[in-house]
C-alpha cells in the first residue's frame, strides 16, 4: 500500500457517522469526568474520617454523604443518559455488512501475488 | 460417610427442593435456547452467525447480553460479600456504575459497529487487522487475547464451580450427590482435585452445561441465555429489596443499627468435646459459641469460620478458625433473643478454650466505621477504600470496561444505531435497579445475619433463604439463588466463544487457509469451541492459586492493551499501524511492569506496585494513550486508501 499524506479536506468530506460518533464519545467522556469530579471529592470530604453520632445524618435511611455523593448523581446520570439517548444521539445508518469482504480482498491479493510470481 | 450435627443445616428442606427444581428448570431452558439457536445456524452465513449472531441483535438481546456478560459472578457473590464486610462505603466503590452503561456502550459502540460492517470483521483482531490492513498487528491482537483469555477462562470455570458449590453447600441432595460421585470416581486420579470432590462435581456440572450449549448454539445461544440470565438477576434483586427492608424494619433503622457496629476480632480457638461422640461428624462453619460473663468481663460470643471434621476418637480440636462478635448490642441480642439460642445450645456438647483473637488493622473498636469511609479492613491500615483507590475504581469500571474485547465483540453485533440508543438507556436503568439496591440489601444483611464475615461469600444464598423463609415464601429461594449462577455462566460462555473465534477465524481462516470451505470452517468451529472448553475445564480441576487476582490482572491488562489503540483507530484519521502497535505493546508492558515491580517491592506478583498510589490499570492506560499518540506523530501517515475507506463519506 502507498504511504501517501492525507489530503487536506474540508470536514464535510468526512463520513457523518464518524463525526457524530466522535462528538458523542467526547460528550460521554465528559460525563464520566463530571461524575468522577462530583462523586469522589464529595464523598471524600463529607463521608470520610471520624464518625460522630451527633452529626451523622441520613436521607431516606441512606447516609447523607452517599445520598448526595452517589445516589443523586446516579439518578442525574440516568436523566442525562435518557436525554442523550433519545434527544441527542444521532440515528445514523451504519451501512450494510460486507460479510466476507476482508477475506475476499486478501484472497484476491494472494492470487494476484501468485500470478505475479508466475509471470516473473 | 460423615454426618453434619443435627440442626446445623443452613437450608430448610423446602428451600433445598426449591433450589433443585429451579436449577433443573433453568438448565432445561438453557438447552432449549441452544437448540433454537442451532436451527438459525443452518440458515445463515455460518461464521458470522456462529461468532456474531449475524449482527442482528435487537434492543433486548443486545442490552441484556451486554449487561449480563459485564456482570460476572463477582456482582452476585463477591460484591455482596464486600458490602457485608465493609459496609456502606461500597456504594462509592461501585459508584461509577452510574456512567458504566453509557461509557462502555457509547464511547466505542456506534463507530465500532460501523467499521466492522465496512470491513466484514467478525472478531476484535479482525477489526484491528482490517482497519490497518496489517496481518502482523492482527496477529499481535490474537496473541494478547488468547494469552489473557486462556487464563481468564480457567479462572472463570473455577469461579463458576466455586459459586455452584457455595450455593449448594449443606443442601441434602447435594451432599448425597457428592458422596455418590466421590465413591464412583475414587480410582480416577485425573478427577481428583485439591479442592475436594464437591468442587469437581460442581465443575463438571457447570462446565459441561456451558460447553454443550455454547458449542451447539454459538453466539445466539449465548445471547439468549444471557437474556434469560439477565432477567433472573434483576428479578432476584427486585424481590429481595422489599423483603430485606421489611425484615430489618426500614432502611433508617438498619443504618442506625449499623452505625453502632464494630468489626469482629478474628483468631483461633480449641474445640473441646463435653459429651464424647461415638460417630465422626462435621461441625459446619458458622457454629455459635459463647464464653459466659466472668466477674467484670461481659459474656463473649464467637462463631466458627470453617467447617471442622471431627473423628470418633478426637476430643480436642486445636486451631479452629473463629471470629468474635464485638458489638455489645448484637452480643446481647443474640445471647438473649430467640433466634440463635438453639445454636448456642451446641455448647452442651462442645465448648471453646484457648481463644486467641486479633483486631482489624483499620476500624477496630470504632463505632460508625460501617457507615463512613474508607470502611474497615482486616488487612490494610489505610482502610478498605482510601481516596486513591476510589479514583482507581472510577477508571476501572467505566473506562477499563470500555476496553474489554468481550464487550467490543458485542458492540459489533447490534443491528442499528436505534438499537444502540435504546440499549444504553435500558442498561442504565437495569444497572440502577441492580447495583444500588444490592448495597441496601447487604447492609441490611449485616443486621439480619451477624457474624458471617468468615464465610461472607455465602451471604447471597444465605440471605436469599433467610428472607424468603422470613416472609413465608421459601419456594422463591431457588430463583434468587439462580441469579449468581446465571451471572457467572453468562460470562464464561462469551469468553469461550472469543477464544474459539480467535483460533478458527483469526488464525486458521485468515492466516492459514483463507479459501477453506464453509463445511470445514463449520466443523472446526464446533471442534475448537468444544476442545477449548474441555481443556479449560480440566485445567480448572487443579487450578493455579490466586485465581481472583488473575481475573483482576486479565481484566485490567486487556484494557491497557486494547483501549487506546481502538480509540485512536476509530476516531483519529491520522492513526497508523506503527503508533497503535507501539501503544498496545506499551500498555501491556507498563501494566505488566507494575506487577513485576510489585514482585520485588511487595514480595508477590499479585501485589502490584502502586505508582503514586494508583492501580496498575491507570498507569497502563496513561502509558498506552501517550505512547500511541507520540509513536503515531513521529511515524509516517497511514495509506490514503485506508483513511478514505474508514473515515470519508461514501460516494
Amino acid at each position: 500500500m502507498n504511504s501517501a499524506p492525507i489530503p487536506e479536506s474540508p470536514a464535510d468530506e468526512y463520513d457523518p457517522v464518524f463525526l457524530h460518533s466522535r462528538r458523542e464519545a467526547a460528550i460521554i467522556f465528559g460525563l464520566w469526568f463530571v461524575a468522577l469530579l462530583w462523586s469522589v471529592p464529595y464523598c471524600y470530604f463529607n463521608g470520610f474520617g471520624k464518625y460522630d453520632a451527633a452529626t451523622f445524618e441520613t436521607v431516606l435511611g441512606i447516609p447523607k454523604w452517599l445520598f448526595w455523593g452517589i445516589l443523586v448523581p446516579w439518578l442525574a446520570a440516568d436523566v442525562f443518559t435518557t436525554w442523550f439517548c433519545f434527544c441527542y444521539m444521532k440515528e445514523d445508518d451504519l451501512g450494510e455488512a460486507h460479510e466476507g469482504a476482508d477475506l475476499a480482498e486478501e484472497v484476491a491479493e494472494m492470487h494476484a501475488a501468485e500470478r505475479k510470481e508466475d509471470r516473473d | 460417610m460423615v454426618d453434619s450435627l443435627p440442626g446445623m443445616l443452613l437450608f430448610a428442606e423446602d428451600s433445598s427442593t426449591a433450589v433443585l427444581v429451579t436449577f433443573l428448570v433453568y438448565m432445561l431452558g438453557v438447552f432449549a435456547l441452544a437448540a433454537v439457536s442451532n436451527r438459525l445456524l443452518q440458515k445463515k452465513s455460518f461464521l458470522s452467525e456462529y461468532f456474531l449472531g449475524s449482527r442482528s441483535l435487537g434492543v433486548w438481546a443486545f442490552a441484556l447480553t451486554f449487561a449480563a456478560t459485564s456482570s460476572s459472578g463477582g456482582s452476585f457473590m463477591g460484591f455482596p460479600s464486600k458490602i457485608y464486610t465493609h459496609g456502606w462505603v461500597l456504594a462509592l466503590w461501585i459508584g461509577s456504575y452510574m456512567v458504566v452503561p453509557i461509557c462502555t456502550m457509547g464511547l466505542l459502540g456506534k463507530r465500532m459497529n460501523q467499521v466492522a460492517r465496512l470491513s466484514g470483521s467478525i472478531t476484535v483482531p479482525d477489526v484491528i487487522r482490517d482497519r490497518f490492513h496489517s496481518a502482523k498487528f492482527g496477529l499481535l491482537a490474537i496473541v494478547l487475547i488468547v494469552f489473557f483469555m486462556s487464563f481468564n477462562l480457567v479462572a472463570q470455570f473455577k469461579a463458576g464451580a466455586m459459586i455452584l458449590k457455595t450455593l449448594l453447600a449443606n443442601m441434602e441432595f447435594f451432599l448425597s450427590g457428592v458422596t455418590a460421585f466421590s465413591s464412583a470416581t475414587g480410582g480416577m486420579s485425573w478427577l481428583q482435585s485439591p479442592e475436594g470432590p464437591s468442587y469437581v462435581l460442581c465443575l463438571l456440572v457447570f462446565g459441561i452445561a456451558v460447553i454443550v450449549y455454547t458449542t451447539y448454539g454459538g453466539f445466539h445461544a449465548v445471547v439468549w441465555t444471557d437474556v434469560m440470565q439477565g432477567i433472573i438477576m434483576v428479578v432476584g434483586v427486585i424481590i429481595m429489596l422489599p423483603l430485606a427492608l421489611g425484615a430489618v424494619g426500614g432502611l433508617d433503622n438498619a443504618t442506625q443499627e449499623l452505625a453502632k457496629q464494630t468489626p469482629p476480632y478474628k483468631g483461633t480457638a480449641t474445640l473441646v468435646e463435653v459429651i464424647p461422640e461415638s460417630q465422626p461428624y462435621v461441625l459446619p462453619a458458622g457454629a455459635w459459641f459463647s464464653l459466659p460473663a466472668n466477674g467484670d468481663a461481659k459474656p463473649r460470643l464467637f462463631r466458627t469460620t470453617k467447617g471442622v471434621s471431627v473423628s470418633a476418637d478426637q476430643s480436642r480440636i486445636a486451631d479452629v478458625p473463629i471470629l468474635e462478635i464485638t458489638t455489645p448490642d448484637v452480643v446481647k441480642r443474640l445471647l438473649t433473643g430467640d433466634s440463635q439460642v438453639k445454636a448456642v445450645a451446641l455448647e452442651m456438647r462442645l465448648r471453646l478454650e484457648d481463644v486467641k483473637v486479633e483486631k482489624y488493622k483499620s476500624g477496630a473498636d470504632e463505632p460508625g466505621v460501617y457507615v463512613t469511609g474508607p470502611g474497615p479492613s482486616p488487612t490494610d491500615p489505610n482502610g478498605f477504600l482510601p481516596l486513591s483507590l476510589a479514583i482507581s475504581f472510577f477508571f476501572m469500571w467505566a473506562i477499563s470496561g470500555a476496553g474489554q474485547p468481550s464487550n467490543m465483540v458485542r458492540l459489533m453485533a447490534f443491528n442499528s444505531s436505534r438499537t444502540l440508543k435504546r440499549s444504553i438507556f435500558t442498561v442504565a436503568i437495569y444497572y440502577t435497579a441492580i447495583y444500588f439496591p444490592l448495597v441496601i440489601i447487604f447492609t441490611c444483611a449485616r443486621i439480619l445475619m451477624p457474624g458471617m464475615e468468615g464465610e461472607s461469600d455465602r451471604i447471597m444464598p444465605a440471605m436469599a433463604v433467610f428472607l424468603t423463609d422470613h416472609a413465608g415464601v421459601g419456594w422463591l429461594a431457588g430463583l434468587l439463588i439462580a441469579a449468581p449462577f446465571a451471572a457467572v455462566m453468562s460470562t464464561v460462555d462469551s469468553f469461550l466463544l472469543m477464544i474459539s473465534s480467535a483460533l478458527v477465524r483469526d488464525i486458521y481462516q485468515r492466516n492459514i487457509n483463507p479459501e477453506a470451505e464453509e463445511k470445514i470452517i463449520k466443523r472446526l468451529s464446533y471442534f475448537f469451541t468444544l476442545v477449548v472448553g474441555i481443556v479449560a475445564m480440566f485445567g480448572a480441576i487443579s487450578p493455579p492459586q490466586f485465581l481472583q487476582d488473575i481475573i483482576v490482572y486479565v481484566g485490567s491488562g486487556l484494557a491497557a492493551c486494547f483501549l487506546a489503540p481502538m480509540v485512536f483507530a476509530l476516531y483519529w484519521p491520522r492513526s497508523n499501524v506503527q503508533g497503535c502497535t507501539a501503544g498496545m505493546l506499551a500498555g501491556f508492558g507498563a501494566h505488566l511492569g507494575m506487577y513485576v515491580t510489585g514482585m520485588f517491592v511487595n514480595g508477590s506478583f499479585f501485589q502490584p506496585y502502586q505508582l503514586l498510589n494508583f492501580d496498575p490499570i491507570i498507569i497502563g492506560l496513561f502509558v498506552s494513550f501517550g505512547v500511541t499518540y507520540v509513536a503515531t506523530v513521529v511515524t509516517p501517515p497511514p495509506p490514503e486508501e485506508l483513511v478514505r475507506k474508514y473515515f470519508y463519506r461514501k460516494t
